[in-house]
């Protein structure tokens, strides 16, 4: 802060003014407003306007003083503007009403104050008119219902295609699915009642039809809980990810009691967002990370986060197959394999449902590997930026 | 003891043929009446006049079907006093949520999906008819 006297700011008078304040001193003041300001007498005849009220509507004062709104509007606007000035007499003080009045371009919308000027008696003899023009908020709020019921026609749109998508998905399930039982059942008769008629290479051939059918009743399954992760409701609340991490292990260790892994679950993984699906994310991709270390014989699984509370980036680490970077933007595709079906089982759907688990919540999911290093899975939550930009 | 019928409401040839060789190969010699619409269904197990022919100790009820559908039937089932506690299993290719839900509202005894994998098919319909044939004690 300077100490150094203010130049060129000469001190304030402090005793009353020198000159008197008069009427062209108070038509000035109430000419530099954009405000409309008038006065009536108790007939409704001018008696004063300011300047922003000369520009409105084309007329001089000189011309206006004595004239009523019956001589400057339609009957209908000035029967309005008369009803309220006689409210505002008859409360004996201020009232605020929105007054309509044709402009320019269209009708002008203004929030008034009338108020009436009293004699000694108390007696009104005047009544004082300050409008403010409030059109542009009025076109505004106006374009927020019309957006808003726009949106909510793309809403109602949406939700058609929803229970379109709805009854898609419910003749996929069955309509697909009936041939698929047809073509199993009757290879598998074909293999009981002809047994004597194939040979091996006949019986294989039906077999591995069955497998194929077996396979596509899988994939058409899986597409159906995909798109059922999409369509279900969403529910916010406290989830211990640690916890459902220690479950899922559990789990998979029951499932196959001979495998060796070792797991560590980092302390305090906690987020917000709808259990049953995370569980099913975390279910994914800890299911993954146990499928391909199946190769290594010391095999380790590490679930964890980095970053502040409000922002954590949650990872699960294996030191399995992994995979090529290259192909890391296809990982998430539905059905998108990286490995042959020889080697690592599976239809390719399990990250595609964690993408769009994730996405729905709001977070993504981002994947780190080398090709016999294992790999790591990072997963956000929430919209929080994505690391990775700073290095880009 | 005249052995117990069951009523399978299905209008799929195919399944139709599976579910006899299912029974068949599961040892289960009951007498199996088919309907191949809900409509046929509701004339065998509430005909307007006359006594019923068939006496079903299970109705195995699948959901799609044409004239009336499976659900609309179950309701029918429930409604009326001479099969308001017959054990019905839908028996259907769909495991649409609000089909489960749906039909335990109306009052099925059990809901189950059709497997694609024959054996799976076989393994289910075994449990079905030994369940509800032979170990199930039904109401009077």
């Amino acid at each position: 802060m300077t100490t150094e006297p203010v130049v060129g700011n000469p001190a304030r008078p402090t005793g009353p003014p020198e000159f008197p304040v008069g009427p062209s001193e108070l038509q000035a003041l109430i000419d530099n407003t954009n405000a409309v300001i008038y006065m009536r007498d108790l007939d409704g005849r001018y008696m004063v306007v300011n300047h922003e009220y000369e520009r409105l509507f084309h007329m001089r004062r000189e011309e206006m003083i004595g004239l009523t709104d019956y001589d400057l509007f339609s009957t209908e606007i000035a029967d309005e503007f008369r009803a309220n000035d006689l409210r505002a007499v008859s409360s004996g003080g201020p009232v605020n009403v929105e007054e309509e009045a044709p402009g320019a371009d269209g009708p002008h919308t203004y929030i008034t104050v009338k108020f009436p000027l009293l004699d000694s008696a108390g007696k009104a003899y005047a009544v004082c008119g300050i409008s403010t023009d409030i059109t542009a908020r009025k076109r505004t709020e106006e374009q927020v219902r019309r957006l808003n019921a726009e949106l909510e026609q793309r809403v109602q749109e949406l939700e058609a295609s929803t229970r379109e998508l709805d009854a898609f998905a419910y003749s996929v399930s069955h309509d697909l699915r009936a041939p698929l039982r047809s073509v199993h059942g009757f290879s598998q008769i074909l293999l009981e009642d002809y047994d004597g008629k194939l040979d091996d290479d006949g019986r294989q051939c039906l077999q591995r039809i069955q497998s194929n059918v077996t396979r596509m009743g899988q994939l058409i399954d899986d597409l159906l809980r995909l798109s059922h992760v999409t369509r279900t409701g969403l529910k916010r609340e406290l989830v211990d990810i640690g916890a459902q991490a220690h479950e899922i292990f559990d789990e998979l260790r029951r499932a196959e009691p001979g495998r060796r892994v070792e797991t560590v679950i980092a302390d305090a993984l906690v987020t917000t967002g709808d259990r049953l699906l995370i569980r099913l994310a975390l279910e994914n991709l800890l299911a993954n990370a146990w499928k391909f270390t199946g190769k290594n014989d010391q095999a380790a699984i590490c679930v964890g986060a980095v970053g502040p509370s409000d922002s954590q980036v949650f990872f699960v680490r294996d030191n399995g197959a992994g995979f090529d970077m290259r192909y890391a933007e296809k990982l998430f595709n539905p059905f998108q394999r990286l490995h042959p079906v020889s080697e690592f089982e599976g239809t390719g759907i399990g990250l595609a449902i964690v993408q769009r688990i994730l996405s729905r919540h709001g977070g993504r999911i981002w994947a780190e590997s080398e090709p016999g290093k294992g790999c790591t899975f990072f997963f956000t939550l929430t919209d929080i930026p994505d690391p990775r930009d700073g290095h880009a | 003891m005249h052995s117990k019928q069951i009523l399978l409401v299905e209008d799929n040839p195919d399944d139709v043929m599976f579910t006899l060789r299912a029974f068949k190969q599961s040892n289960l010699v009951n007498e199996i009446v088919v309907a191949v619409d809900g409509e046929q269904a509701l004339k065998i197990l509430l005909p307007e006049s006359a006594q019923r022919t068939v006496q079903p100790a299970l109705v195995l009820l699948d959901l799609k079907l044409p004239k009336i559908d499976g659900l609309e039937v179950l309701r029918r089932i429930r409604a009326d006093p001479r099969t308001e506690s017959l054990p019905v299993v839908v028996l259907t290719t769909s495991s649409e949520e609000a089909d489960i839900v749906r039909s335990y509202q109306l009052g099925a005894n059990s809901f189950v999906r059709k497997p694609v994998v024959f054996s799976e098919f076989l393994h289910a319909t075994s449990v079905l008819g030994s369940y509800w044939l032979l170990l199930n004690q039904a109401a009077p």
